[in-house]
C-alpha cells in the first residue's frame, strides 16, 4: 500500500475495487496527494460519494466520516450537512450521471448558493456500472450500448453550467494529467465556496469496447492523451479536443452559503436584542 | 352513566403539566412551526406548496430568531435530502409538503430510514391524484406514508393530528419518536387542520419543556448500525465527529460498509422492522369515546374525525349507541384497537378506500366493516348520523349522494 493510502484510507478497502485500467483508483490517489499537500487530517474532511462506478468504488474508502448518497443527491445531502458542520471540508466524488444528469439541478443550485463543497466529477463518459449507456457528457456520435448507431443527442460540459450558475472555482483535467489535477484540486479545496473539478476518462471496459474497439487500457489512455492535446502522435487533429485547465477562478470572492445564513441569523438576533 | 372518554397520547399529561403561557388564535401551520421550535428544531428545508406553504413562511421568519436555518430547496427531493444531511450533522431537521411533493421525497425517505437518520416530515394532504384541487382537503396518502420507499423491508411511524392545539403537542412528540427510534416520522395532517385557525395554548418558556423533549445525542462508537437488534433509544449517528461512520444507500454492515451478502440484508431488515414492531406500545396514540356499550364504532383520523366525533355524540342523543375511535398513530397500524366484534364505520377523505382496508384486515369480521368515503369535502354530521343509524339498526349503509361505500 502506498504511503498516502496508508495515511488516509481504510486498509481493508485498498486497493480499489475498480476494473483494471480504470482511472478511479488513480484519481483518488491524486485527491489524497492534494489533501496531504494541504496538510489536512482525516477528521478535517467529510467524504461524500454518488452512485455508479465512481460512487461505488470510492464509497467508504476514506478513513474518516463517509456518506454515499442516492443517485445524484450527494450535493443535496452535503448542503444540509455543510449548514450543520460548517467547520468541515466536504469533498464529493461523483460521476457524470450524478453531476450532469440525475443530479444536475442540485449541482446548479449548490453552485448558485456557493455551498462550501468541492465536487470532483469523475466523468467516465457514460453509465458504466449499468453496462455502458450514453450520458449527457458522451461525445455526440459515439457508439455506446444505448446508442448503437451513434449518440444522437448533443452533449454538454457541466463546467459551463456551473460557471453560469455561480460556482466560484471551476477546472477541468483528464486522467492523463496527474500534476495538473493535484494542483487544481488543491485550489478547489482552498476556495471557501462551491468548487467543481471535472476529470475526464472513458471507461476502459464499456466505452473502450463500444467506441474505441478495444478494452486495452493503453488504447484508452492514448485516446484520452490525444484528446487532451487535440492531436494524435502523427500530428493529425483529433475529432475534438477537451479544453483543460482552470476555467473560472473567483475563489473566496463571495461568502459561502452557510456563512450567509449565519450572518443573517446574527443580524436578525442583533436586531431582536436591540428591540427593533 | 357518563360516556367513557379516553385520550392515549403523551400530551394528555403534558397539557396538565404546562399551564403557564399564552393563548392565541392561530393556524395549524403556526402550531406546527412552534411545536418544531419547542422540540429543538435546527434546520428546516423544503419547497413551498399549498397547503404547507405557511409552514415554510413561518419557518423562514422563526428559525433565524433562534439561530436555526431555513433552507429553501430546489425541490422536495432535495429538501428532504438536505434535512437528512443536516440531521447527520447533528441538527434536528424537518421538511413540510403536500401530496405532490411527498411523492418526490421517496428517494430521500428510503435513504434516511435505512441509515436511521431522525427526520420529521409533514404532509398536509389535499385531494388528488397529482395536483388535484389545491385548496381542498384529502386523505389519500394513508398507504403512501406507510410505503414511502421502494424495496420493502421497513416499518414506518406516522402520526395525524386533528386540531391546532394537538398539532403543537404532536409535533414535539414526532421529534421525540424520530430521535428515540432513529427514523423518519411523518406527520400526516390535511388542508383543514393545517389551514384552520383555532384556540392555541403555547407554553411561555420552551426551555421548561426539557422534561418532555428528547434531546439530540451523538453515537460516537461502533456498532453504528446494530445488526439483529430491535433496541431503541440509541443515540443517532453523527457525521463530522470523526467516528468513521459510513452512511449509504446500500445494504450495510454494522460499520456502514456496503455488503452484498444475504445474512447482512436479513440482519439489517430485522433491525429496521423490529425496532418499530417490538415497541409498538411506545407509539400507540388514539382517542376513544363510548366504546364500552357501542353497537357501531365510527373510525376516523385528522380533520375527518372532527365532524365524525360530533356525529357520534349527536347519534347518541338520537338513541343510537355509537362509539368513536380516532387514530392518532396510523402506522404501525394499531390492530389491537379493532378487537371488539362490532360493526365499524370507517370515514375517510378518499373514494378508493384506504384506512378501511386496514380496519377490514384487523377487525374480527370484515363483512361488518363499512366504508364511508368522501372526496374533497368534509363529512357532515347529518351524513354520518344517518350512516351510524343505518349500520346500527339495519346492518347496512344508507345510500347518500357523493358518498362512496364500495371497497371491493
Amino acid at each position: 500500500m502506498n504511503k498516502l493510502a496508508a495515511k488516509y484510507l481504510r486498509p481493508e478497502l485498498v486497493p480499489t475495487k475498480a476494473c483494471q485500467g480504470c482511472a478511479i483508483g488513480a484519481i483518488e490517489n491524486w485527491l489524497l496527494q492534494a489533501i496531504d499537500e494541504m496538510e489536512l487530517k482525516q477528521e478535517d474532511v467529510i467524504f461524500g460519494a454518488g452512485i455508479g462506478c465512481v460512487g461505488r468504488q470510492t464509497f467508504a474508502t476514506w478513513g474518516g466520516d463517509n456518506f454515499g448518497a442516492t443517485h445524484g443527491r450527494a450535493l443535496a445531502v452535503a448542503t444540509g450537512l455543510k449548514v450543520a458542520r460548517p467547520d468541515k471540508k466536504i469533498l464529493l466524488v461523483v460521476g457524470d450521471g450524478d453531476a450532469a444528469s440525475i443530479g444536475a439541478s442540485h449541482l446548479i443550485h449548490a453552485a448558485r448558493r456557493n455551498v462550501g463543497v468541492t465536487v470532483i466529477c469523475e466523468d467516465n463518459m457514460g453509465y458504466e456500472s449499468t453496462g455502458g449507456q450514453f450520458s449527457p457528457t458522451t461525445p455526440a456520435g459515439y457508439v455506446t450500448n444505448s446508442s448503437p448507431y451513434g449518440m444522437a443527442e448533443q452533449s454538454f460540459d457541466p463546467c459551463d453550467v456551473v460557471i453560469a450558475a455561480g460556482a466560484t472555482f471551476v477546472a477541468e483535467t483528464t486522467a492523463v494529467q496527474w500534476r495538473q489535477t493535484v494542483k487544481v484540486v488543491k485550489l478547489a479545496m482552498q476556495n471557501d465556496g462551491f468548487s467543481f473539478v471535472h476529470i475526464r476518462f472513458p471507461c476502459v471496459q464499456n466505452f473502450g469496447a463500444s467506441a474505441l474497439g478495444s478494452r486495452d487500457p493503453l488504447v484508452s489512455m492514448e485516446w484520452i492523451y490525444d484528446h487532451t492535446k487535440g492531436k494524435t502522435d502523427d500530428g493529425a487533429e483529433t475529432d475534438f479536443a477537451w479544453e483543460t485547465g482552470i476555467k473560472h477562478d473567483a475563489s473566496n470572492s463571495r461568502p459561502e452559503y452557510s456563512k450567509v445564513l449565519r450572518d443573517l441569523n446574527a443580524r436578525v438576533r442583533a436586531d431582536m436584542a436591540a428591540g427593533s | 352513566m357518563a360516556l367513557s372518554e379516553e385520550l392515549v397520547a403523551p400530551w394528555a399529561e403534558w397539557q396538565e403539566s404546562y399551564q403557564d403561557g399564552q393563548r392565541l388564535l392561530e393556524a395549524g401551520t403556526y402550531a406546527l412551526t412552534e411545536g418544531a421550535v419547542a422540540a429543538g428544531l435546527g434546520v428546516f428545508a423544503g419547497y413551498p406548496i399549498t397547503p404547507a406553504t405557511d409552514i415554510a413562511e413561518y419557518m423562514s421568519k422563526r428559525l433565524p430568531q433562534i439561530d436555526g436555518y431555513y433552507l429553501q430547496a430546489e425541490d422536495e427531493l432535495a429538501g428532504m435530502h438536505m434535512c437528512a444531511g443536516a440531521s447527520l450533522g447533528g441538527q434536528k431537521a424537518m421538511t413540510a409538503t403536500s401530496g405532490p411533493g411527498y411523492t418526490l421525497m421517496h428517494d430521500a425517505y428510503g435513504w434516511a430510514i435505512v441509515n436511521e437518520i431522525p427526520v420529521v416530515v409533514v404532509d398536509a394532504m389535499r385531494v388528488g391524484p397529482v395536483s388535484g384541487i389545491t385548496g381542498a382537503p384529502g386523505q389519500g396518502e394513508f398507504y403512501v406514508s406507510r410505503y414511502c420507499s421502494h424495496g420493502g423491508n421497513i416499518e414506518t411511524i406516522v402520526l395525524s393530528p386533528n386540531s391546532v392545539q394537538e398539532t403543537f403537542w404532536l409535533t414535539i412528540d414526532a421529534f421525540n419518536l424520530a430521535e428515540r427510534f432513529r427514523t423518519v416520522v411523518t406527520i400526516l395532517t390535511d388542508q383543514v387542520v393545517a389551514d384552520m385557525f383555532e384556540d392555541l395554548f403555547l407554553p411561555g418558556d420552551y426551555g421548561a419543556l426539557s422534561d418532555i423533549v428528547v434531546p439530540r445525542r451523538h453515537n460516537l462508537t461502533m456498532p453504528f448500525f446494530p445488526a439483529d437488534s430491535s433496541e431503541i433509544d440509541l443515540p443517532p449517528n453523527v457525521i463530522g465527529e470523526g467516528t468513521g461512520v459510513c452512511v449509504s444507500p446500500y445494504t450495510h454492515t454494522e460499520e456502514g460498509y456496503d455488503i452484498e451478502e444475504m445474512e447482512a440484508q436479513w440482519s439489517q431488515t430485522f433491525r429496521l422492522i423490529n425496532k418499530i414492531r417490538h415497541h409498538k406500545d411506545e407509539i400507540l396514540r388514539y382517542e376513544a369515546v363510548g366504546l364500552d356499550d357501542a353497537e357501531v364504532i365510527a373510525v376516523a383520523y385528522g380533520a375527518t374525525a372532527r365532524t365524525v366525533k360530533t356525529a357520534v355524540l349527536e347519534a347518541r342523543r338520537q338513541g343510537v349507541k355509537a362509539g368513536f375511535l380516532r387514530l392518532i398513530s396510523l402506522w404501525p397500524f394499531p390492530d389491537e384497537l379493532f378487537e371488539r366484534d362490532q360493526p365499524y364505520l370507517v370515514c375517510e377523505l378518499n373514494y378508493d378506500g384506504q384506512l378501511v382496508r386496514e380496519v377490514m384486515r384487523a377487525a374480527p369480521d370484515k363483512n361488518r366493516v363499512h366504508f364511508m368515503g368522501k372526496s374533497g369535502e368534509m363529512h357532515t354530521v347529518a351524513e354520518v348520523c344517518e350512516a351510524l343509524e343505518g349500520v346500527a339498526k339495519h346492518q347496512k349503509m344508507p345510500q347518500q349522494p357523493y358518498i362512496w361505500t364500495e371497497v371491493r
